[in-house]
């Protein structure tokens, strides 16, 4: 079947009353619980799971997809509004969105981030449409060495391009790394950095920190900050809104960022936080006003937004193609079908088109409803900025407690918060980027395990990086980015050594 | 005197994190060859690159000014003992002391000096998370103590 | 209509059980349950505890409640469930793991099994095959073997993990054939699959779920079980014991059982055990079972609590195999 005939055929499977009716409870559900900060997809899915025993496999999986990228759309709201990204890649949306909320103009940057949500996930299924075939085999033809490499080069584009302190944005990316650490070490079983606690076999808890990093450590910040500049004045509606300029600035990031992101998607793995960064990055280095970037810039909210929605729904094809999930709510997802007799796998396209083709006419649809959904709201989320911050944290504190512990039922991750918190603090005091460590985080295990059974299956031969080709891609463009960037900055120091004597 | 504390300071200690790092990496775990890389190869590696980099921060800080800078003492404070509170305590104590307890410490950070509202946030905070956690999203957590 | 189909199942296993039998008679149980689950939800675990204990809460008449807590290769499940509040009223379901090679590869594991831990029931098992690519030289398992002994790891397997069942098993069957492979720690069946097809890896040993398909798409191949028995979910597959210079008592099974703390009343163990032992005895449980590649098991409490002896002393062989290697 080809798949514009596919595409066709799974949209006569989503709009059936049957499984349309539980698209539109998921995408709801999920923007719903994206909002809220703390409890995100992931414990929601968990807790839905027992429902859907009693769903066709069809409905099951279009409701829990719409509750994961339903769940993306709410969580830009609670990254731009209160610096509460519930995962790494709405982390980087806060970069610009919450300066912008910050300047009286959170309801365009939610304007922006959900146009470019919308053109992302449109954009990744043009791609599934034409290329999904392709794109399985891409995911076969990445071994150790080559997903090595990718990380590689996605590190280094993200810290390269960053802040005025490249030592400070690398020694972030690092601490991220080395935190990522600890745990079991899946090459020799080792427990690392666990001094004893079996919570900390599986490493420390993603969402633990992340709602500590940017939070909790906002929370602390925020308090007296909030209390003397008192609430925002009311916004005009047409202030809601972007201006000619301002929506100008957003088709070519959402573009570049869709594309970005169903490529990187289609890898499992962390398809969807590289390319969140990467366009982040990307936009950064095109962009005519790179100054402006972490303090409100619309590009860099459309170029990752668009990023990580296309990555979501490229990320199906390795998840029912391969069986690989890309992250934890896709293996969850693997589990719902796995309950209904449906093991994913290469047959799963050919044998099962309903529930391929469905899912992916369930994206269109889906999407669209969030959409139409969101964008009325957006006047009612801005107005929850003018609820005074004391009644709002307390709040937010036992949300982002109840979150945490919801992810896998541990009292040990509610105290990591805390600890995570205070740190997450004395960061920002210190000016330090915390969305890059937790980028460290999150790809430091996948870097190092990749690393290793690479250099284990060459037989300790390096070269196993040059000699297969795509690595050997990978590794040059990292090394032309480091490249570039040491060229820069000595020209630039010998720009502003010259600039100061007169 | 000339000094950028907060990058003087957070060099200092990155670069400190990152000698204790390599020292234990080295240590307690094996460092392997190339073909096969122990456990602490990665680690040891890493706490060398973040304590030159903690070094290649903290010597410029030396001699320059930087900005000013206020540490939120009781903020930080009030919010690090609403969380343990309410993580040691929800367990035992059940959803619903917890949250009130956590949240009225919680309000102690803010210079409203008031006792009413805090009660009232308090209650309409606990039975949001009852109803959203316990009620909504079916969490099996204890919401009295002794279950 | 796969909806109806399975309510109409789940309907007919519960009315099959409505005995009353002897904790009952004495007000057990009275509360909610806890099954304390080691894996995320959705997981084969996970999914295996819940084909229990539905069932279960429909005959005992209270909610048996799946409390998973992930974690440390399911210890954390054991651990949680030793250290519950309402301890009266917790059990759990685990694979093998945390009951046999936990206590070697675990530090500050925090139980014995022998003296901490009741054993219920085993629930269902799994043997392991041996798959390569379809391309690969060998069609048989003694042409696989010679492939293997040309040279001191002429070939690369990949597991799910250090002291995982795949790991443990391919060096148990190395041990035996007299052979030494290259071992590659992945962290799932999938990925392992993906580097065989890729021709990374040359090998593995993995649930027959996980192969199948590849089988039938003509990507992957199956040299043989490790199963005293050929297994229906992998039909055709020869049994390895006795070929290939291997013992005739070759065998690795993956097995989950169900568990209480040390100390809980006879009778509820007894109540329990009859009770799972009827559901595993429906046709329509047993064939949910083998959709996902486990086969029913049932028997008495001291079933299970032999295959855990006998299993820690097997794999406790190959670990020091494993050791002595370092």
């Amino acid at each position: 079947m080809s798949g514009w005939d596919g595409f066709l055929h799974g949209l006569s499977v989503a709009a059936q009353p049957g499984v349309l009716i539980y698209c539109m409870f998921g995408v709801l559900l999920g923007t719903f619980v994206g909002v809220l900060p703390g409890i995100g997809a992931m414990a929601t899915i968990s807790l839905l799971l027992p429902i859907t025993f009693y769903l066709s496999p069809e409905a099951a999986l279009v409701m829990l997809a719409g509750v994961y990228y339903g769940s993306q759309y709410g969580g830009a709201v609670a990254s731009i509004l209160l610096r509460l990204p519930g995962t790494p890649q709405s982390a980087v949306t806060t970069l610009d969105g919450y300066p912008l909320a910050q300047k009286g103009r959170a309801g365009v940057a939610l304007f922006t981030s959900m146009i470019a949500s919308f053109s992302g996930s449109m954009i990744g299924i043009f791609v599934l449409i034409v290329l999904s075939g392709a794109l399985a085999k891409a995911a076969v033809a990445f071994g150790a060495a080559e997903y090595a490499a990718m990380m590689i080069l996605g590190l280094v584009a993200a810290s390269t391009v960053g802040a005025k302190q490249p030592s400070k944005a690398l020694a972030m990316v690092v601490l991220g790394l080395i935190l990522g650490c600890v745990g079991t070490d899946v090459n020799s079983g080792v427990q690392r950095f666990t001094f004893g606690q079996t919570e900390l076999m599986d490493g420390i808890n993603l969402v633990a920190l992340a709602m500590g990093l940017f939070g909790v450590a906002e929370v602390i910040a925020n308090i007296r900050v909030a209390e003397r500049t008192g609430v925002p004045p009311r916004i005009a509606l047409r202030d809601l809104l972007p201006g000619k300029a301002e929506l100008r600035r957003i088709p070519l990031p959402a573009l570049r960022g869709g594309s970005l992101g169903s490529f990187f998607g289609a890898l499992p793995g962390t398809g969807s936080t590289i390319s969140s960064f990467l366009a982040y990055a990307l936009e950064r280095r095109l962009s005519r006003r790179p100054q402006e970037f972490g303090n409100g810039a619309i590009e860099g909210i459309a170029g990752p937004e668009a990023a990580n929605n296309s990555a979501a729904i490229s990320a199906f094809v390795p998840t029912l193609a391969l069986g690989i999930p890309g992250d934890p709510i896709m293996a969850l997802m693997l589990g719902a079908l796995v309950i209904h007799g449906v093991q994913p796998g290469p047959l799963m396209l050919e044998a099962r088109p309903d529930m391929f083709w469905g899912l992916i006419a369930s994206f269109g649809i889906g999407n669209l409803l969030l959409l139409v959904l969101n964008l009325p709201l957006i006047g009612i989320w801005v107005s929850m900025l003018r609820i005074p911050f004391r009644l709002l944290y307390p709040a937010i504190l036992i949300f982002v407690c109840l979150g945490v512990y919801s992810v896998r039922g541990s009292s040990f991750d509610m105290f990591a918060v805390a600890l995570i918190g205070i740190i997450g603090y004395a960061l920002s005091l210190a000016r330090f980027s915390p969305a890059l460590l937790l980028l460290g985080f999150v790809l430091g295990p996948l870097i190092e395990t990749n690393l290793r059974r690479a250099l284990l299956i060459g037989r300790g031969d390096p070269m196993v990086f040059l000699e297969r080709p795509l690595a050997a891609v990978f590794i040059i463009a990292a090394a032309g980015l480091i490249a570039m960037s040491v060229v820069q900055v000595i020209r630039r120091r010998s720009a502003s050594a010259g600039g100061q004597t007169p | 005197m000339k000094r950028d504390i907060p990058d003087l300071a957070g060099g200092v200690i990155l670069a400190a994190i990152g000698l204790l790092v390599t020292v234990y990496s080295l240590t307690h775990y094996e460092i392997g060859s190339l073909r096969r890389m122990g456990p602490g190869f990665f680690p040891a590696l890493l706490g060398g690159v973040l304590a030159v980099l903690g070094g290649m921060i903290a010597l410029p800080a030396l001699g320059r000014r930087g900005t000013s800078f206020h540490i939120a003492w009781k903020e930080c404070l009030a919010v690090l003992a609403a969380i343990l509170v309410f993580a040691a305590g929800f367990d035992r104590l059940g959803l619903v002391i917890a949250t009130l307890a956590s949240v009225l410490i919680a309000t102690l950070a803010t210079p409203d000096r008031r006792i009413g509202w805090r009660i009232a946030l308090a209650i309409a905070v606990t039975i949001l998370s009852v109803a959203v956690f316990s009620v909504g999203l079916k969490m099996t957590v204890p919401l009295w103590p002794g279950r | 209509m796969i909806i109806s189909r399975r309510a109409a199942l789940l309907g007919a296993a519960a009315a099959s059980l409505c005995k009353p039998a002897l904790a009952q008679e004495a007000g057990w149980p009275s509360q909610p349950q806890h099954v304390f689950v080691g894996f995320p939800a959705g997981s084969s675990p996970d999914l295996l505890a819940r084909i229990v204990t539905e069932p279960l809460s429909d005959t005992l008449g209270q909610p048996f409640v799946i409390e998973n807590k992930p974690g440390a290769g399911g210890v954390i499940g054991v651990q949680q469930m030793l250290n519950a509040q309402d301890i009266e009223n917790s059990f759990a379901a685990t694979i093998n793991g945390p009951l046999t090679t936990a206590p070697r590869l675990t530090p500050n594991l925090g139980y014995d099994v022998e003296s901490d831990i009741a054993p219920v029931a085993l629930i269902a098992t799994s043997p392991l095959v041996l798959v390569v690519s379809a391309e690969f030289e060998a069609d048989d398992l003694s042409g696989f073997v010679d492939a293997a002994g040309a040279e001191p790891e002429a070939l690369a397997y990949g597991s799910v993990g250090q002291g995982s069942g795949a790991h443990l098993t391919a060096e148990l069957f190395s041990d035996r054939a007299g052979v030494e492979m290259l071992h590659i720690p992945f962290t799932s069946y999938a990925e392992v699959t993906t580097a065989i097809i890729g021709n990374e890896i040359d090998c593995g040993f993995m649930a027959p779920s996980a192969a199948m398909q590849y089988v039938e798409a003509g990507q992957l191949k199956i040299l043989g079980i490790t199963s005293a028995e050929p297994f229906a979910q992998a039909p055709g597959v020869p049994v390895m014991a006795g070929q290939a210079g291997l013992p005739d008592d070759f065998r690795a099974e993956l097995w989950n059982a169900f568990i209480a703390p040390a100390g809980t009343d006879a009778a509820v163990i007894e109540t329990l055990n009859t009770k799972i032992n009827a559901i595993l005895g429906d046709e329509a449980v047993q064939q949910r079972l083998l959709d996902m590649g486990w086969q029913a098991a049932g028997g008495s409490a001291d079933v299970l609590a032999q295959r855990i002896a006998t299993d820690t002393e097997v794999w406790g062989s190959v670990l020091d195999r494993i050791d002595a290697k370092d």
